[in-house]
């Protein structure tokens, strides 16, 4: 405060010898009534740059100098003339005039500079929040760019499912009950603006048009009681901001979820459609196969073999088609579980043969696995449903005549299973569609099954992080393409090549 | 020979039905019991040579049941399950079981168990200690001196890989679990480490069968654990 009033006086002095001096040079070849002007535009001049207490320190010191240096009696404070007391009465009006005006202008200088710094904060604070996606981007625009607007901290409280709020940051110090109420009863707004007594901070309402959408918990550094009321203006509308932000991923949310919603139902629905013609089949088989065993009258012993065999590959297939809707609902609910080991491809491949060996048939299958590939990360039930899937798919779409290939290698950092064929009765175009919920090849009514089957394959893969794809075999056939990350193996510790 | 004393734990009455009526037309005595409690009495009373249980029990957890009979018989056990119950089976199997069938399973795969059973539990109670010698496909094992043959050609096999095979082999008939192995090769500190398993048992494969990604004895019980086929 002190150095704040005596530099500009120290400035000033300066300034009136110099003038001083000034004069004494210009008053060889002007008149003394001219010379005058020189201490007059010093006033003027100090009254601009110093502010109203300096210029009267310059009026003084010019008029005290021009007396005592320049009016006779010289070198003496008494006035003989009176039209010099004239020019000094002058001299202080000037001086009281131009400082006044010189600092209303400074203010007003000084109010402008702060409105443009306010739009420019609030446009920065508006157009970081506009890209913000999620709760999170929101906290960090609130923390990053807005909390150092009010030098301050700010936390961003949101409420939860049951409307209880909670922070994503640092919530320690907080009152989170005093939010609470911020958060049930905002206050109206243009109210006043006062910090929680006990803690020291704002808890304001974020008020979105449609619903209040949380609290910004703002603590002011250093502890101030209110705030001013052009903070106030800005902070208004960065709460206005930030509450619009969240308006928009609440209802981004809400679509989303609702979109989520209607292809669960679409697939519920045509699952419901696909359930009751593939399931019905073979329980419409089994039922009237048991109900002739029931009275074989006139079935030779061969007949009734052959019926019993009916009903068990029959309930065969049942079991395959409801191990499959299982591992589908299992799939589509929240969250697939996945009991992930690292497991030996090897050992996998060869369970799935073994279960599919029964329709693979007298179909020859060659096996080319890469050494390069001794332990994948996997659930090896939902993956050993994936082989099976794929390799009853290639025996069902095949002559018995056809080769199957199984090959691994290692490309990428990736490890790629090809499971071919070179039947020639797979569809070979839209292989993408294959992969929809219940679409079959175009031997629907020959061959049945619901076309869960790929579909649940590439859920099943995907969910380990990985692709599947198929594609056309040149020059026929048909090849389905497991793309999963090789991850980071276990190590093994090597034991000692001694003889046991 | 006696016939052989069979008690199935199973509370579906259907289930029952077949299976006592397959064992009955192999020439064994079948016992049912509907829940666990009756059970538990029965396998008291009749002195079944073999069980047959089924997990889901109305009254109480197939695993007790197993693990109470354990302690005073040597009884094989056959465990029902349905596929839905994985851990279940595996935790049956630590407690005592020694083979499981899935649901739906067919009768020609229950008799095969329950004969592979009911033969390994009178080769051990007669011959009371099995012969060093070990017989499977084309290779032969000589417990006592480590000695391995394929073809009568010797195979090399390192410490821990022929601890693993006798660690099967011991257990014919058996499913061994992941945890009942790796506690077996390389000690308790390894249960959370099947890797180890997986990678010792594909050495293993490599060097005893014709093809070691279709095995014929040596097989994998997917999410389980191992056993040997064709002792």
């Amino acid at each position: 405060m002190l150095k704040t009033l005596v530099r500009p006086l120290l400035w000033t002095t300066l300034c009136c010898i110099v003038t001083t001096i000034a004069a004494g040079f210009l008053l060889k070849i002007f008149d003394l009534s001219n010379v005058v002007m020189l201490f007059l535009i010093n006033v003027v001049f100090i009254s601009l740059t110093f502010g109203r207490t300096a210029g009267i320190w310059a009026c003084i010191l010019g008029v005290g100098c021009f007396d005592f240096f320049f009016v006779p009696p010289q070198f003496f404070f008494a006035v003989s003339d009176v039209q010099y007391i004239f020019t000094f009465l002058l001299m202080v009006i000037v001086a009281l005039v131009t400082s006044e005006l010189a600092v209303k202008l400074r203010r007003e200088v000084r109010f402008a500079k702060a409105s443009a710094d306010r739009a420019t904060a609030l446009a920065r604070v508006a157009s970081d929040l506009s890209g913000a996606v999620t709760i999170d981007q929101i906290e960090a625009v609130c923390r990053e760019t807005l909390a150092p607007l009010f030098t301050a901290t700010a936390v961003l409280l949101t409420p939860d499912r049951s409307d209880q709020l909670g922070g994503a940051g640092d919530t320690a110090g907080l009152d989170l009950s005093a939010a609470q109420r911020a958060y049930d009863r905002p206050p109206r707004s243009g109210g006043l603006l006062t910090p929680d007594a006990a803690s020291g901070v704002l808890y304001l309402p974020l008020a979105g048009p449609m619903a209040t959408r949380g609290v910004l918990a703002l603590r002011l550094q250093p502890p101030q009681t209110a705030i001013d009321r052009d903070d106030r203006v800005l902070l208004d509308a960065c709460c206005a901001s930030i509450a619009l932000a969240l308006e928009r991923i609440h209802f981004a949310d809400v679509a989303q979820e609702t979109q989520i919603r209607v292809e669960g139902e679409r697939l519920r629905n045509a699952l419901l459609a696909a359930v009751s013609h593939d399931l019905r089949t073979p329980l419409t088989a089994i039922r009237g196969l048991a109900d002739t065993l029931a009275n074989p009258g006139g079935l030779s012993a061969d007949e009734q073999m052959l019926m019993a065999g009916s009903i068990r590959s029959q309930s065969e297939e049942l079991q395959r088609l409801i191990g499959n809707l299982l591992d589908a609902a299992r799939l589509q609910g929240d969250g697939v579980f996945l009991r992930r080991e690292w497991h030996a491809l090897g050992e996998i491949v060869g369970i799935a043969l073994e279960r599919s060996r029964p329709a693979i048939g007298p179909r020859e299958v060659r096996i080319d696995l890469s050494d390069d590939v001794p332990l994948i990360e996997i659930d090896s039930v939902l993956f050993d449903r994936v082989l099976e899937n794929i390799l009853n798919n290639a025996a069902k779409y095949t002559e018995p005549t056809a080769t199957i290939f199984i090959r691994s290698v290692v490309a990428d950092g990736d490890i790629e299973i090809r499971i071919e064929d070179n039947g020639t009765r797979f569809p070979l175009t839209e292989t993408d569609v294959l992969f929809e919920p219940f679409t079959r090849g175009p031997h629907e009514s020959t061959i049945h099954g619901v076309g869960l089957g790929l579909f649940l394959c590439r859920r099943i893969v995907e969910a380990h992080g990985g692709v599947l794809r198929a594609f056309p075999r040149r020059p026929n056939g048909a090849c389905f393409e497991i793309r999963l990350p090789r991850g980071e193996p276990p190590q093994i510790e090597r034991e000692g090549e001694t003889a046991a | 020979m006696t016939r052989p004393r069979i008690l199935i734990v199973e509370d579906e009455a259907d289930i029952r039905r077949f299976v006592r009526l397959a064992l009955e037309r192999e020439e064994m005595t079948v016992f049912e019991a509907s829940t666990a409690a009756q059970a538990r009495i029965d396998a008291g009373t009749r002195r079944p040579d073999l069980l047959i249980v089924d997990l889901g029990l109305p009254d109480y957890d197939g695993k007790t049941l197993i693990r109470e009979v354990r302690t005073w018989s040597a009884a094989p056990t056959l465990v029902l399950s349905a596929r839905d119950h994985e851990e279940e089976k595996v935790s049956a199997l630590d407690a005592g079981a020694d083979d499981y069938l899935v649901k739906p399973f067919g009768v020609p795969e229950l008799l095969a168990r329950v004969r592979a059973q009911l033969r390994r539990s009178s080769l051990l109670s007669a011959a009371g200690q099995a012969s060093s010698t070990v017989r499977f496909g084309k290779v032969e094992v000589n417990l006592a001196t480590h000695e391995t043959w394929r073809d009568s050609e010797p195979v090399h096999l390192t410490p821990i890989e022929f601890r693993l095979l006798s660690a099967l082999i011991r257990g014919r008939g058996k499913v061994l679990t992941h945890k009942q192995l790796l506690n077996e090769v390389w000690g308790s500190g390894y249960a959370d480490r099947p890797h180890y398993l997986r990678i010792y048992m594909s050495h293993l494969r490599q060097k005893l069968e014709d093809d070691p990604i279709q095995p014929k004895h040596l097989m994998t019980e997917l999410q389980v654990g191992y056993r040997i086929a064709g002792i």
